[in-house]
């Protein structure tokens, strides 16, 4: 890409819409301050990655986000609207989904019972309605199956294998699902956090190029959280890098890539 | 991976029979052997006795199962809200507060007496919501709570509501002088459940009884099967695995778990109108910590989160301890020669259950089939100590 | 700036989170002070003097010890494997039994010689204290470690088995009524009056057997090498594992540690209350528990520290509102602590707090 298209690139990230905005997040624990007025925002229909070493503050960022963690200060504006101090299933009923760090699929249950569980904000049905199974309430369940095959089927996983008690799919395939059951809730913005840790290079590959296809059949924004440089500076539009909770550095990935305070932050000072 | 894990592996769809699946047909089996039981035994037997309490116990164990089995709240103190439905049969369905003078729904003989005396269909739905909303008013103080904490805040509660019953003839805390409960001499007697158009209720004429405390478990036993197959049930499911997660799934915790606290406290409420009735009496002594366990010993037994598994386990422990070990162990001791009354082991008999119980097979008698997993790992010593890190 | 390793940054607590924190404490300390207060301002109108309130509280602190010393064996366990060892109240009601039966075995009468009584006291806590101690190593070996790494649910059941187990074991041996002890120091003759409080044997008894105890335990496990396993491996038993701890026999000694903690508060209970009963240990296990929670779970001063506040609240109860009412009050304050302060008066001291 060269410079002057690049610069277009970040023009019209920086004009669109934000489906994300964070304006001086803090997150202060006791004595330990491990997000420190982070602002920053995330592009409507964008692949946007955070990144930084370890202990930098990203999964404590994320789970503001999500509303897991109370922010100390500052605030979060997910489509519009102000949600700092909601609670996580509010946010993800507003369009919010995540996957986790190390994977929290629902062992006992089925690939299929878990990306239902995803659904659950999207689903109506009443205590009472359940009981007594009204044609409403029955239909609804029908197209929720269909729909949760439909989404298994579409990141990958094999239909002999949607009954399975989720503890006993492979690794890949137990990803597969965790992002199956964050898709389930028709998102408009989807958190991974660390999606290839444990993959090799072929099947992070296949997950960017995974990225892609959501980011343009859904019309999704995808916000990571990486290691993996080569999946970062192939997949994202914007990176932001964090480093002991600051923002440090932000914007193209071949710029941030070069930035020196990136290069120290990750290697220390250089001479 | 073993054998057993492997089966463990996939969660079948259910076997059938042309189009009738193998569990409808053994569910019409276990109904239809229910319904005509009564006919093989004397109607005011024993055995007619202790079937009608076994019952009730498993509309109580249902109601458990929904709170610790489904959702993973380790509640210790059911005891409750059993206490609960038993005192508002007694206080609505007696002469009781014998200043009063209300009659609803009864037969002649009891118009004419004093007190409040409603139809128990009536007190029914009072004593179920009584119940729901004492469950979802005790369960709020332990959301935030970690599970064993849950167990204990759950049994100071049980335990609070087992002395007011004792301590309440003469006022509450001290204050006031009225009577509420009668303390352990409890209150006696309590108007027998008087359904129009059926035989009436005596204490020679069990059937009636039993017929009845069948069809409330049937009632509950229906709405268990229902609700586990539904987006609620799924949701306690999840939340009993990973709260987290499941919250970040857009499942409201808190409401979701106020549910299953109201609905088990619900079933425990009702089966306490029918045990008030039944045993003539509701007094204090039959509010017990014990009792609390017990209750939580038949789904354990049975295999948490397992409706059958917890039906089962109700009638075993349930038929245990009215018959096997008052009537039938009772006399062992004797045959041996030796001198003591077994009855005074009962508890020591139970707890030495409880221990073997977990120790051995913890995953109950019928395991649910996702516990299957989990507890495998446990037995097999899959795992070294794992510890596991919680966002 | 030099090398990659990483700063030290200036610590900063937001506003909030500190404000939190004292309102908390002393927000538990408030309602703990309630009661004594009422009372005392009570007293101070009707009698013009506080002794009766003093009175309590001397009184509140002599059981108190007792509680602190059952409070001791919760705390450590649950610091140790997160587990609420249900059984422990029962394991003190053996000891008091384990007492009774001993004082009856060795002859001592309320006529013995003190000398006699001294000696014959000092073997009984020994054997009393070992009992216990010995039975809890078993119960863990038996219940608990089978299940380390089943659902907390499982463990929980065990330990409720066998507290039943316990119970029924005192009620076969010496039957379902209350047995009176000899009144073998006499515990409810005065000593001497400090202030207008009389302060009686019961309550030398037990400042005596507890005060060196509780020395010795947070001596040990501040300074001894299994105290420092102990502590290692309530905080990270991996960490600890790997640096070459047996945890089984850590958790085995803290088992034992309890136990005796447990039988030494059963013969001074016998001594002091002069009543033994199958049942005692389900609410003395409550209240201490309480006492544990309150001080802070897995903190061993803070059950210390608890035990006696429980004491005081218990008496002042007992004497004020009536014993019927004070399980009513102390599990009332137990489901205030949990709710409001998990963390109790000192901060709690387990594998997720560490």
């Amino acid at each position: 890409m060269s410079t002057s298209d690049a610069q277009a690139e970040q023009d019209r990230l920086n004009a669109g819409p934000a489906i994300l905005e964070t304006q001086y997040l803090t997150k202060i624990f006791g004595g330990l301050t491990a997000v420190d007025g982070v602002s920053f925002r995330v592009p409507a229909r964008s692949i946007v990655s955070i990144i930084g070493p370890n202990g930098a503050g990203k999964t404590t960022f994320f789970n503001m986000l999500t509303g897991l963690y109370r922010p100390s200060l500052g605030s979060v504006i997910f489509d519009g609207k102000d949600v700092t101090t909601k609670r996580p299933d509010q946010i993800t009923a507003l369009g919010v989904a995540r996957t986790f760090q190390n994977i929290r699929l629902f062992g006992t249950m089925s690939a299929m019972e878990n990306v239902l569980v995803g659904q659950h904000a999207r689903l109506r049905a009443t205590v009472a309605g359940s009981i007594f199974r009204t044609p409403r309430v029955r239909r609804e369940e029908r197209e929720a199956r269909e729909k949760a095959r439909e989404v298994l089927t579409y990141v990958g996983v094999s239909d002999r294998r949607h009954d399975d008690a989720a503890s006993y799919l492979s690794y890949g395939d137990q990803r597969r699902v965790e992002i199956a059951r964050a898709l389930a809730s028709d998102p408009k913005l989807l958190l991974l956090d660390e999606p290839t840790a444990g993959m090799n290079p072929q099947e992070s590959e296949q997950l960017t190029g995974f990225m892609r296809k959501l980011r343009d059949d859904l019309q999704l924004a995808i916000l990571l959280i990486e290691h993996d440089m080569k999946v970062v500076m192939g997949v994202s539009e914007q990176v932001t890098v964090l480093d002991h909770g600051e923002k440090i550095s932000e914007g193209e990935p071949q710029a941030v890539r070069h930035d020196p305070r990136v290069v120290e932050a990750y290697l220390g000072k250089q001479g | 991976m073993s054998a057993m894990t492997a089966r463990a592996r996939a969660i079948k769809p259910p076997e059938r029979i042309g189009k009738i699946k193998m569990s409808t047909i053994f569910t019409v089996i276990v109904i239809a052997v229910a319904i005509l039981l009564p006919f093989f035994y004397e109607s005011g037997s024993g055995f007619m006795n202790d079937a009608t309490v076994a019952l009730v116990y498993v509309v109580m164990a249902l109601g458990l199962n929904i709170v610790v089995g489904f959702a993973g709240l380790l509640d210790l103190g059911y005891v409750a809200f059993f206490a609960i439905g038993a005192y508002t049969m007694g206080w609505l369905a007696s002469s009781w507060f014998s200043k009063e003078d209300i009659h609803v729904g009864v037969s002649e003989i009891l118009n004419n007496q004093p007190g409040i005396h409603l139809n128990w269909l009536i007190v029914l739905p009072v004593a179920a919501i009584a119940a729901a909303s004492l469950g979802a008013l005790l369960g709020f103080p332990t959301l935030r709570l970690r599970g064993d904490y849950i167990a204990i805040v759950t049994l100071a509660f049980g335990e609070i509501i087992g002395r007011i019953a004792v301590n309440s003839d003469d006022g509450i805390f001290g204050i006031g002088h009225f009577n509420l409960t009668n303390g352990r001499a409890g209150i006696t007697p309590v108007d027998k459940i008087d359904i129009p158009l059926v035989d009436r209720f005596t204490t020679l004429n069990l059937r009636p009884w039993y017929w009845t405390a069948l069809a409330l478990a049937l009632v509950v036993l229906f709405i268990n099967f229902r609700l586990r197959d539904s987006r609620i049930g799924r949701a306690w499911i999840a939340i009993r695995e990973d709260e987290v997660a499941a919250i970040s799934m857009g499942i409201p915790t808190v409401r979701v778990k106020l549910l299953a606290y109201a609905l088990g406290a619900a079933m425990g409420g009702m089966a306490g109108t029918f045990l008030g009735s039944f045993y003539n009496t509701v007094n204090a002594d039959q509010f017990e910590f014990s009792f609390s366990i017990f209750v939580l010993a038949m789904i354990i037994l049975g295999g948490l989160g397992s409706i059958w598994g917890v039906v089962l386990g109700a009638l075993v422990l349930s038929f245990i301890n009215t018959n096997l070990i008052p009537d039938v162990l009772n006399n062992v001791p004797g045959k041996l020669g030796l001198d003591f009354d077994l009855t005074e082991l009962g508890f020591g008999i139970f707890g030495f259950l409880l221990v073997i119980m977990m120790v051995l097979r913890p995953q109950g008698l019928i395991p649910e089939k996702r516990h299957q997993a989990e507890f495998a790992e446990v037995l097999e010593g899959e795992h070294d100590v794992v510890v596991e890190t919680r966002a | 700036m030099e090398s990659a390793s990483i700063p030290v940054r200036p610590t900063r607590r937001s506003r909030g989170e500190v404000a939190r924190e004292y309102v908390s404490r002393f927000g538990l300390i408030a309602i703990l002070l309630i009661l004594p207060v009422a009372y005392g301002i009570q007293d101070l109108q009707d009698e013009g003097n506080l002794s009766r309130l003093a009175t309590n509280i001397k009184d509140g602190l002599s059981n108190g010890a007792i509680w602190a010393l059952i409070a001791v064996g919760y705390t450590l366990v649950y610091g140790i494997i997160e587990l609420i060892n249900f059984a422990h109240g029962d394991l003190f009601m053996i000891g008091s039994f384990v007492s009774y039966a001993l004082i009856g075995t060795v002859g001592l009468t309320t006529a013995t010689g003190n000398f006699g009584l001294l000696f014959g006291l000092l073997l009984i806590l020994v054997i009393a204290m070992v009992g216990c101690g010995t039975l809890n190593v078993m119960i863990e070996r038996v219940g608990y470690r089978p299940l380390r790494n089943a659902p907390k649910l499982a463990p929980l059941i065990t330990a409720v088995g066998f507290s039943f187990i316990l119970q029924n074991v005192g009620l076969l041996w010496l039957g379902g009524s209350h047995h009176g002890v000899p009144d073998l120091i006499e515990s409810q003759n005065d000593f001497f009056t400090v202030l207008g409080v009389p302060v009686t044997h019961g309550d030398i008894l037990a400042l005596v057997v507890t005060v060196p105890l509780f020395i010795f335990l947070v001596t040990f496990i501040a300074r001894s090498r299994m105290g420092r396993a102990m502590r290692a491996t309530a905080q990270d038993p991996q960490a600890a594992r790997l640096m070459g701890i047996n945890v089984d026999t850590t958790i085995s000694f803290t088992f034992l540690t309890g136990g005796l903690m447990a039988g030494a508060a059963g013969l001074i209970y016998a001594l002091y209350q002069t009543d033994v009963w199958f049942f005692s240990g389900f609410t003395a296990g409550l209240i201490a528990f309480t006492a544990a929670v309150m001080g802070g779970i897995g903190n061993l001063k803070g059950a210390i520290l608890g035990g006696l506040i429980i004491g005081c609240l218990q008496q002042i109860s007992d004497n004020r509102i009536g014993t019927e009412w004070t399980p009513v009050i102390v599990f009332a304050y137990l489901v205030l602590i949990l709710v409001f302060r998990p963390q109790g008066l000192l901060g709690e001291e387990t594998r997720e707090a560490g």
